[in-house]
């Protein structure tokens, strides 16, 4: 806790990331994006025992204690963000909060494949959900960012935080020109929860229909908005349960008995 | 963790924040304090309701709650405290955090080695079932509106 190296060292990564900067790299349809924080995690992974030896065994464990406060004051924000849009939520039409449980989707089609490719617990952190912030808080809550399930969730978060935007760009012209999709339908289904992916997804989307733009755009940004409330709620009381019982389930399947302590 | 540990690492974190805040976003010094103060006390107060409300709910939930019922424009006062924490990037708020999990993730890198290409995989797989699934919900719906 009182570790004055271990928040030397970090101190020194977050000045040392910060100068990095942000950088983009436009590739086809999408962008993709490397932050600070990326690199703070990067460089952070260098300092361990494995590589630099500038961090020992003791910062490591308390980096991982210290973990699930830090998220914290990133929530306070996240809260901060969404409140001011609330009036703009309440007036929604319901056709937009209904499809919001389109989101457990991801909990159907993911954990089957996650845990048929060989991952055990870092499967409900991987695809309980599309992996967000306050996903990765609650995972870090619940079972710690250091546990199988925050592996998981953190792997998916930082590959949605480079990859994102170019993924859901590509996947959004893909669907509107092979899937029998209106694009109103896939504009709102664009609002995940992140508002880079939400602008990648609906881009492509108003330069393949650019006579509905408008519309479009006013779908993504709503239902956007929805996600970004109603994702943390519907992760803790239906997502998160959903997705342990299909875990216990598909690992019945998987390995012919039901998962042992340590990995139930 | 005690509270008094609690408050400790809530002042350590909101410290580095305000390092990233000032290398990362325009703003100086005197325009990052008074939000990263609010948003502490927002931490702190919904990690004290976790640990004190009964229904076993996590702090994460209390915290986001309390952030949107501040900044909810209905609510007095709620407009300097948009105004105030506006000026601390989310972004920034990330790299603390990120740089903190990198050292954590020292001790568990060969089980990220082990299941770091399967998780890539998985969250293509995620991303894709997320838009898909709620593509199908959003047609059903508006098809039964009459509005497509």
């Amino acid at each position: 806790m009182k570790n004055f190296k271990l928040h030397a060292i970090v101190l020194g990564l977050i000045v040392i990331a910060e100068m990095i900067g942000v950088h983009t790299f436009k590739v086809g349809v999408g962008t993709i994006v490397l932050l600070p924080m990326l690199f703070a995690l990067l460089l952070g992974v260098l300092t361990t025992p494995k590589f630099l030896k500038i961090s020992g065994k003791a910062e490591m464990l308390d980096a991982s204690s210290l973990l699930g406060l830090t998220l914290m004051l990133l929530m306070a924000r996240y809260g901060t963000l969404v409140g001011p849009t609330l009036p703009k939520i309440i007036a929604a039409s319901p056709a937009l909060l209904l499809q919001e449980f389109g989101n457990l989707g991801t909990i159907f089609i993911g954990i089957p494949i996650a845990v048929f490719l060989g991952l055990k617990r870092e499967a409900i952190g991987a695809a309980h959900s599309v992996a967000r912030e306050p996903n990765v808080a609650l995972i870090g809550e619940r079972y710690g960012l250091d546990s199988s399930e925050g592996r998981g969730v953190m792997g998916v978060y930082i590959a949605g935080t480079v990859f994102g935007t170019i993924f859901f760009g590509l996947m959004a012209s893909v669907a509107a020109s092979t899937l029998p999709f209106h694009p109103y339908a896939l504009a709102m289904a664009a609002g995940v929860g992140s508002a880079s992916m939400m602008t990648a997804a609906v881009g492509s989307l108003c330069a393949m229909f650019p006579e509905m733009a408008e519309q479009l755009a006013a779908f993504g940004a709503a239902s956007n908005m929805l996600s970004g409330l109603d994702g943390l709620y519907m992760s803790i009381w239906l997502a998160l349960p959903m997705a342990e019982w299909l875990y216990k389930k598909c690992y019945k399947i998987k390995y012919g008995e039901e998962p042992k302590k340590e990995e139930a | 963790m005690s509270i008094k540990d609690t408050l400790y690492v809530l002042f350590i974190v909101c410290f580095m924040s305000l390092v990233s805040n000032i290398l990362g976003t325009k703003a100086t010094i005197l325009e990052s304090i008074p939000g990263l103060l609010i948003l502490t006390v927002i931490a702190l107060a919904g990690i004290l309701m976790a640990k004190y409300l009964p229904g076993n709910i996590p702090s994460v939930a209390y915290v986001v709650t309390l952030g949107c019922i501040l900044t909810y424009p209905a609510v007095p006062g709620s407009a300097i405290i948009s105004a105030y924490v506006a000026k601390v990037g989310f972004v920034s708020l990330c790299t603390p955090l990120l740089a903190y999990a990198g050292v954590a993730i020292g001790k568990d890198l060969d089980d990220f080695a082990k299941s770091g290409w399967r998780i890539v995989v998985v969250a293509c797989v995620v991303f894709i079932g997320t838009y898909i699934g709620s593509a199908i919900i959003a047609q059903a719906i508006l098809k039964s509106l009459g509005q497509i």
